[in-house]
C-alpha cells in the first residue's frame, strides 16, 4: 500500500509543533509540497524535511520513525487513514480526533486524544497526564472514540469525558474521570486516588482495589450484562475483561454524592 | 462547573460575619489579616467586631491561628478534597454517614455542625493559602473550595480567596489576562497567545527543557523550584533583571541590577483582592527601573532583523 | 493631509443625507479645503462619520474576571498574530485589549464608552484601556449603591451628596456617571434585591431605589456633565419588569437621562412562562417624553458571556443555566457577576429577547434618541454589531430569521407587525450623530469643519452584514487604520475626562468615612491625573 514514510534525522532543541503531519493534509499532497510544509520549531516556521526524511506522496498512511518526544500535535483533528509511529512521541497526540487510527510503539505525552470526537488510538507504551481530556475552561473532554494505552497514565484520565471508551492497561494516577459526563474509563491495573471524583455520569471499571473517594456509595454486587458486550468489544481490542459469575463479580459504587452525579464505579472481585 | 465567586477585602472587613482559613496560618504568614480585614474590624454591619464574627481554621495542625479561632478542624493531611467534597453533599442534604466522614480525621458532628454555620451565616468567606492549593490535588483542591463556595450561595452569601504569597503576583495575572486572556502559562511560539498550564507554565518548560534562553524579571526560580528546572537554567543563557543578587542571578549569564518597584520604581500593585495600589517611590535609586530595562532591549531587538516573516494578520482557526 | 473624494456621505449632525461631497483632513481634523496631499478616490463608495458606542464593557475588574473564566472561549476565537508594530491578541466572547481596538476600528467603530467603572479599581480600567489601542475612550463610574452617598441622601443632605458625585466623577477621571439596580446592589451583599421603587432599600429608613434616580439624576444635572444619568434600572431582565421601567421613568421626569440596555427591562408576563415582550407601551411612553435617550441592548443569537454589576440577575442566570458563575462583590460600592450564555432560537424567552430589542429599535421614531447597542458583551458581542444593521435595514431578512422561532412566540412579540426598514441616514444616526450626541462629545460623529476626522468608508453592498462588517477604509483622526480588512495603524487613541466643581472641603469630609469603610488608605483611592495616557478634559455644560 501506498505509504509516507518520515524518518526523524535530526532532534529538534527546542519543542516542534507538527500539526501538519495528519493524514487529511498528506492525502492530496505531493512530495514536495509535504517536504515544505511548515513547522514550529519554538517561534522559527521551518521546513518539515529540515527535521525529517521524507519518502512518498499522496496517501494517508503515515508511518514515523524516531525520538519524537519533543515533536508535538501529531495528528491533530485528524479525520481519516493511519498513523504509526516508531517511537516516543509528544504531547496533543491525536488531539481533536475525528477518525482514523493512531498507534504508537513506545510512550506518549500528555493530552493523548484531547477532546477528541471519533477514531481509535492505541499507546504500547505510557501515556502522560490528561488522556482524553477537556483541555482548560472546556466543559467537555472526550465524546467519542476508544483510546487505549496498554502501559501506565498519568493524572485526570478522561477527565470530563462524555462518550467513548479509555483502557488503561496499567494504573492510573489521581483523577482518573474526573468531571466524568458519561462514556467509559476501563482501569487494568487500578488506579492512585480520587478515581471518578465529581463524576455526573457514565461508568469506571476497574480490574483492581481502588480506594474511593468517601462520596460513593457502595450500592450491591452484580454482573451486568452490558459488560458481557463491553467484553466482547475489548476482546477485538485485545484486552480482557471478565464478567463470567464464576470467575467473581463486580462491586458497584455510585457518586459522586458531592455534585449530586449518578456514575457508577464497578470494581472486579475475584471469585477464590 | 461551578466558578469564582469573590470580593474585595473592603467587604470583608464590613460584612464577614462567618470566616474560615483553610490551609494557611495567617496568624504568621499574613499577621495584619485579623487586624486590617477579618476579626478584628467593627463596622455599621458587625459593631461589636470581633464578638460579630467567627473564625473557623481548617488545617492539618494547629498552627498559631488555631487560637485565634472559635473552631478548628484539624483534617487529616492529604484530605483536603475529600472533606470539600463531603461538605458539597453535605449542604444539598446528600446522605453521608459516619463512616464516609472518618477517613478526614473529623467526625460527622463536626461536620454538620460547620455545615449548619455556614448556612446560618449572613456573610461567609473562604480565605485559602498554600496549605490547600500546593499540596497534592493543587488546582483541583483551590477549584474544590471555589466550587463550594459557588454553590453555597443557594443558601447565603459566600465568597472565596486565595491569600496569595509575596510580590505583586496578582498583578502579573492581571495585566496577563487583559493582554492576552489568559492568567499564566502561555506561549507566544505562534505569534498569538496560548494557554495550557503544565505545558506553558514556566517550572513545566524548565524541567522538560523546552527553552533555550530564559529571562527572569523579579522572581528567583533558582531558590525555589525543582533541582531539574534549575539545571536547565543553569545550561542555557539566562538573564536576571532583580534589585538583588539572587540565587538565579548566580547561575545566570547576565544579571542586571533594576530599581527596588515601589521603593524607588513607580506603578502599580495589585493586592490580593485585585484592587490595584499606586506604588509612590519614597527614594531615588540608581539603577533603571524594569520597564526601563525590558523597553530598551525591545528597543535594541528591533534593531536586529525581523524574524518572524511574512505571516498573516489574523487567524480563524488556532492551534 | 488627506483628501476624499466623490463619496456619498451621510452625516446627520450636518443634515447631510447621502450627498455626494469631497471631504478635507488636515492635523487629524476636517478643513475645509486645500491644495496637495494625497487624495483617496470615494467614488461610488459610502462614507460615514466614525461609530460611537454608548455602552460597552471593554475594560476593568469585570471584563478582566469574565476573561479569566472562559479560556475555552479564547481557543475558538480568531486569533491576533503579532508583528513587529502591532501586538497580539484574541476577539471573541470577551476579547483581549488589543484586539478590542483591532475589533471596534475593523467595523468602523472610532469611539467607546465603558459604561461601568467602581472607584476603587478606575485605575485598573485606566491601565486597561491604556492598552485598548485605535479608538478613543471614556468611562463612566458607578454612584447609585456607593453607601457614603446613600446615607447622605438618607440624611436630606442633598448638597452634600452633590459634592460626594462631583468628587467621586474626578477621582475616579470619569466622563459621567452610571447608575446599575438603585439600591439593588447594595441589598445584594445581603443575598436580596431591591425591586420596589418606591420601597426603602435594604438598611435604610426613607431611601427608596426611586428617590435614588430622582436624586442622581438631579445632581447629575446640577453638575452639568456633558453626558446625563446613565441608568440601569432596577428588575433587569425579570418579566413583568415593564412596570418598574415605566416608574423609573417616571422618577425622571424634569431631567436628561440616558436609559441603559433597554431590551432588558422591556418585558411583560408573569414568569418565565408567561413573559412577553411590551417594547410597544415601551416606546409609546419613550415617543412622548424627549428628556430620554436609550441604547438597545439587543440581543443576537449564538454563544457569549454576560457581565454585569447586577448580581441578583446573575445567579438568577447561573441558576437557570447551571453553567459557570464569577461573582465579585466590590466594598461599600457595586458588585459584578459573570455567567457564560447561549441564547437559542428555540428558547421562548430568548427569542423574546431577541425580538424586542429590535422593536425597540423599530418602535422607537426619533433615531436621534436610540442607539446601537448590544450591552457588549452581555446580549452578543459588539463586532457583531453588523448584523443587527441588517436587521434593521431588511424587513425580509427579519422575516426569515422569524420563521425559525418557536410559533408560541407571535402572540408575545410585536416584530411580525413591523415593516419599518432604516434607511442608511437613520444608521448613520443610531450609530454615531445620535449617540455622539448623547455622550456630549461635540467633536464625534460629525464631519463637519473643525470636527476630528474620524470616518468610515464602505463599499456599497446588497449584502448590509457584509458591508459594515468589511468597510473599505477606516479613518482615525486623519490617519488610514484599517484598509480593506487590514490593519494599518494603531494609533492610541484619547481618553475624556471632566472635572466637576465640588467643594474643596469633600476631602477632609470624605475622609474618616471613607478609612471607616473601605480598607485602602485614602490617599491611594483617586486616580492621579499622570496616571492617564492622553487625557482629554471636556467641559461640564449648563442645563436648564
Ligand atoms: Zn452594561
Amino acid at each position: 500500500m501506498n505509504k509516507i514514510k518520515l524518518t526523524l534525522k535530526k532532534n529538534p532543541t527546542v519543542v516542534l509543533e507538527t500539526e501538519v503531519i495528519s493524514p487529511d493534509y498528506f492525502l492530496e499532497r505531493t512530495h514536495e509540497e509535504i517536504c515544505a510544509s511548515v513547522v514550529y520549531h519554538g517561534k522559527r516556521e521551518k521546513r518539515l524535511d529540515e527535521f525529517f526524511d521524507v519518502d512518498g506522496e499522496r496517501s494517508d498512511c503515515i508511518e514515523i520513525h524516531g525520538d519524537l518526544q519533543r515533536v508535538r500535535h501529531v495528528g491533530r483533528a485528524m479525520t481519516r487513514g493511519e498513523v504509526t509511529i516508531h517511537g516516543d512521541v509528544g504531547m496533543h497526540l491525536g488531539a481533536l480526533m475525528n477518525g482514523g487510527v493512531i498507534e504508537v510503539h513506545g510512550n506518549a505525552g500528555d493530552w493523548v486524544g484531547g477532546e477528541m470526537k471519533r477514531g481509535k488510538i492505541h499507546i504500547h507504551g505510557d501515556a502522560g497526564q490528561q488522556v482524553g481530556a477537556a483541555y482548560r475552561g472546556s466543559i467537555i473532554g472526550m465524546t467519542g472514540g476508544t483510546i487505549l494505552v496498554d502501559g501506565n497514565a498519568g493524572i485526570e484520565v478522561g477527565m470530563r469525558m462524555r462518550r467513548g471508551m479509555i483502557v488503561i492497561g496499567g494504573a492510573a494516577r489521581d483523577f482518573a474521570g474526573l468531571q466524568m459526563k458519561g462514556g467509559t474509563i476501563v482501569l487494568c491495573g487500578g488506579a492512585e486516588i480520587r478515581t471518578g471524583a465529581w463524576m455526573q455520569r457514565g461508568t469506571i471499571i476497574s480490574l483492581k482495589n481502588l480506594a474511593l473517594m468517601p462520596t460513593f456509595a457502595e450500592s450491591g454486587v452484580y454482573n451486568p450484562t452490558f459488560l458481557n458486550v463491553y467484553s466482547r468489544h475489548l476482546k477485538t481490542l485485545g484486552v480482557q475483561l471478565p464478567f463470567a459469575e464464576v470467575d467473581g463479580r463486580y462491586r458497584r459504587y455510585s457518586g459522586d454524592q458531592g455534585v449530586p452525579g449518578k456514575g457508577e464505579i464497578l470494581i472486579w472481585e475475584p471469585a477464590v | 462547573m461551578g466558578g469564582k465567586v469573590t470580593c474585595t477585602l473592603g467587604e470583608v472587613k464590613n460584612r464577614a460575619d462567618f470566616i474560615v482559613y483553610w490551609g494557611g496560618n495567617p496568624a504568621e504568614c499574613h499577621p495584619r489579616h485579623f487586624t486590617k480585614y477579618t476579626l478584628m474590624q467593627k463596622s455599621p454591619f458587625l459593631p461589636r467586631g470581633r464578638k460579630d464574627r467567627t473564625m473557623v481554621l481548617v488545617d492539618i495542625r494547629e498552627t498559631k491561628s488555631a487560637k485565634a479561632s472559635n473552631i478548628f478542624l484539624q483534617v487529616r493531611p492529604g484530605k483536603d478534597f475529600e472533606l470539600i467534597t463531603l461538605l458539597r453533599a453535605m449542604i444539598k442534604d446528600q446522605p453521608i454517614s459516619e463512616a464516609q466522614v472518618a477517613e478526614t480525621g473529623l467526625t460527622i458532628e463536626q461536620l454538620q455542625d460547620f455545615v449548619s454555620r455556614m448556612k446560618a451565616a449572613k456573610y461567609g468567606v473562604f480565605f485559602f493559602g498554600m496549605g490547600l492549593s500546593m499540596t497534592r490535588g493543587k488546582h483541583m483542591n483551590s477549584a474544590a473550595l471555589l466550587t463550594l463556595a459557588a454553590e453555597m450561595n443557594a443558601f447565603t452569601k459566600f465568597v472565596a480567596m486565595p491569600m496569595r504569597g509575596h510580590g505583586n503576583v496578582t498583578g502579573a495575572d492581571v495585566i496577563m489576562r487583559w493582554q492576552t486572556g489568559y492568567p499564566f502559562g502561555i506561549s507566544f511560539n505562534r505569534g498569538y497567545p496560548r494557554y495550557n498550564p503544565g505545558e506553558f507554565s514556566t517550572v513545566d518548560v524548565l524541567v522538560r527543557g523546552d527553552t533555550d534562553c530564559a529571562f527572569i524579571i523579579g522572581a528567583d526560580p533558582g531558590a525555589t523550584m525543582p533541582q531539574p528546572a534549575i539545571d536547565h537554567l543553569a545550561k542555557v543563557p539566562t538573564i536576571v533583571l532583580d534589585p538583588h543578587v539572587t540565587h538565579t542571578s548566580k547561575l545566570a549569564r547576565v544579571h542586571i541590577t533594576t530599581a527596588p518597584a515601589g521603593i524607588s520604581a513607580p506603578g502599580t500593585a495589585y493586592r490580593m483582592d485585585e484592587i490595584p495600589l499606586p506604588l509612590r517611590p519614597a527614594l531615588k535609586s540608581p539603577y533603571p527601573s524594569d520597564e526601563e530595562v525590558v523597553r530598551r532591549i525591545k528597543e535594541a531587538l528591533l534593531e536586529k532583523p525581523d524574524w518572524m516573516g511574512e505571516r498573516p494578520q489574523m487567524l480563524q482557526n488556532q492551534i | 493631509m488627506l483628501r476624499i473624494t466623490g463619496g456619498t456621505i451621510y452625516d446627520p449632525a450636518n443634515g447631510i443625507n447621502g450627498e455626494v461631497r469631497d471631504l478635507y483632513v488636515e492635523d487629524g481634523k476636517f478643513v475645509s479645503s486645500f491644495t496637495g496631499g494625497r487624495t483617496i478616490d470615494a467614488t461610488g463608495l459610502v462614507i460615514f462619520p466614525g461609530g460611537v458606542d454608548v455602552h460597552t464593557h471593554v475594560a476593568g475588574g469585570s471584563i478582566n474576571f469574565a476573561r479569566a473564566m472562559t479560556p475555552e472561549d479564547h481557543r475558538r476565537t480568531q486569533a491576533f498574530i503579532r508583528s513587529q508594530t502591532r501586538r497580539s491578541g484574541l476577539g471573541g466572547m470577551a476579547p483581549t485589549t488589543f484586539a478590542t481596538g483591532y475589533l471596534y476600528a475593523g467595523m468602523g467603530f472610532t469611539t467607546v464608552n465603558e459604561a461601568a467603572v467602581p472607584v476603587l479599581s478606575a485605575r485598573h480600567t485606566h491601565e486597561e484601556m491604556a492598552d485598548i489601542p485605535i479608538v478613543d475612550k471614556s468611562c463612566l463610574v458607578l454612584m447609585a449603591n456607593n453607601e457614603i452617598m446613600l446615607d447622605l441622601l438618607e440624611a436630606g443632605e442633598y448638597e452634600r451628596a452633590k459634592h460626594i458625585v462631583a468628587w467621586h466623577v474626578w477621582a475616579a477621571k470619569a466622563y459621567g456617571v452610571k447608575a446599575v439596580n438603585p439600591g439593588g446592589v447594595a441589598a445584594w451583599k445581603w443575598g436580596k434585591d431591591a425591586n420596589q421603587l418606591s420601597e426603602p432599600v435594604e438598611g435604610y429608613k426613607n431611601t427608596t431605589p426611586g428617590s435614588i434616580v430622582t436624586s442622581l439624576a438631579k445632581i447629575i444635572d446640577e453638575l452639568g456633565l456633558p453626558h446625563p444619568i446613565h441608568l440601569h434600572c432596577n428588575n433587569l431582565g425579570a418579566p413583568g419588569n415593564i412596570t418598574t421601567t415605566l416608574e423609573t421613568m417616571k422618577h425622571l421626569e424634569g431631567h436628561r437621562a440616558h436609559m441603559a440596555h433597554l431590551q432588558y427591562h422591556a418585558y411583560g408576563g408573569d414568569d418565565w412562562d408567561t413573559m412577553k415582550s411590551e417594547s410597544a407601551q415601551l416606546a409609546e411612553y419613550f415617543n412622548a417624553h424627549p428628556n430620554m435617550t436609550t441604547d438597545a441592548g439587543a440581543v443576537l443569537f449564538g454563544d457569549t458571556v454576560t457581565i454585569t454589576a447586577d448580581g441578583p440577575w446573575q445567579h438568577l442566570l447561573y441558576k437557570l443555566t447551571g453553567r459557570k458563575w464569577g461573582n465579585l462583590d466590590v466594598e461599600n460600592e457595586t458588585g459584578c457577576g459573570i455567567v457564560p450564555y447561549s441564547y437559542r432560537p428555540s428558547n421562548l424567552v430568548n427569542a423574546v429577547q431577541w425580538a424586542t430589542g429590535l422593536e425597540l429599535l423599530l418602535l422607537i421614531d426619533d433615531p436621534w434618541r436610540v442607539f446601537l447597542s448590544t450591552d457588549h458583551p452581555n446580549g452578543a458581542c459588539f463586532w457583531r454589531y453588523p448584523e443587527i444593521v441588517q436587521l434593521l435595514m431588511c424587513a425580509d431578512f427579519r422575516k426569515e430569521c422569524m420563521a425559525g422561532l418557536p410559533p408560541e412566540i407571535m402572540n408575545r412579540i410585536t416584530l411580525p407587525e413591523i415593516n419599518r426598514e432604516y434607511t442608511l441616514y437613520e444608521i448613520a444616526t443610531i450609530m454615531s450623530a445620535g449617540p455622539a450626541r448623547a455622550l456630549g462629545l461635540q467633536q464625534k460623529g460629525n464631519l463637519g469643519i473643525g470636527k476630528d476626522a474620524d470616518m468610515v468608508i464602505y463599499h456599497s453592498d446588497k449584502d448590509i452584514a457584509r458591508m459594515f462588517g468589511h468597510p473599505r477604509y477606516v479613518i482615525k483622526r486623519g490617519e488610514i487604520v484599517i484598509e480593506e480588512g487590514d490593519i494599518r495603524e494603531t494609533p492610541d487613541g484619547s481618553e475624556y475626562l471632566v472635572k466637576p466643581s465640588f467643594d474643596p472641603g469633600t476631602d477632609e469630609f470624605l475622609r474618616p468615612l471613607f478609612e471607616d469603610r473601605y480598607c485602602m488608605s485614602f490617599e491611594n483611592y483617586p486616580v492621579e491625573m499622570e496616571r492617564i495616557e492622553r487625557p482629554d478634559l471636556q467641559q461640564c455644560i449648563t442645563t436648564e
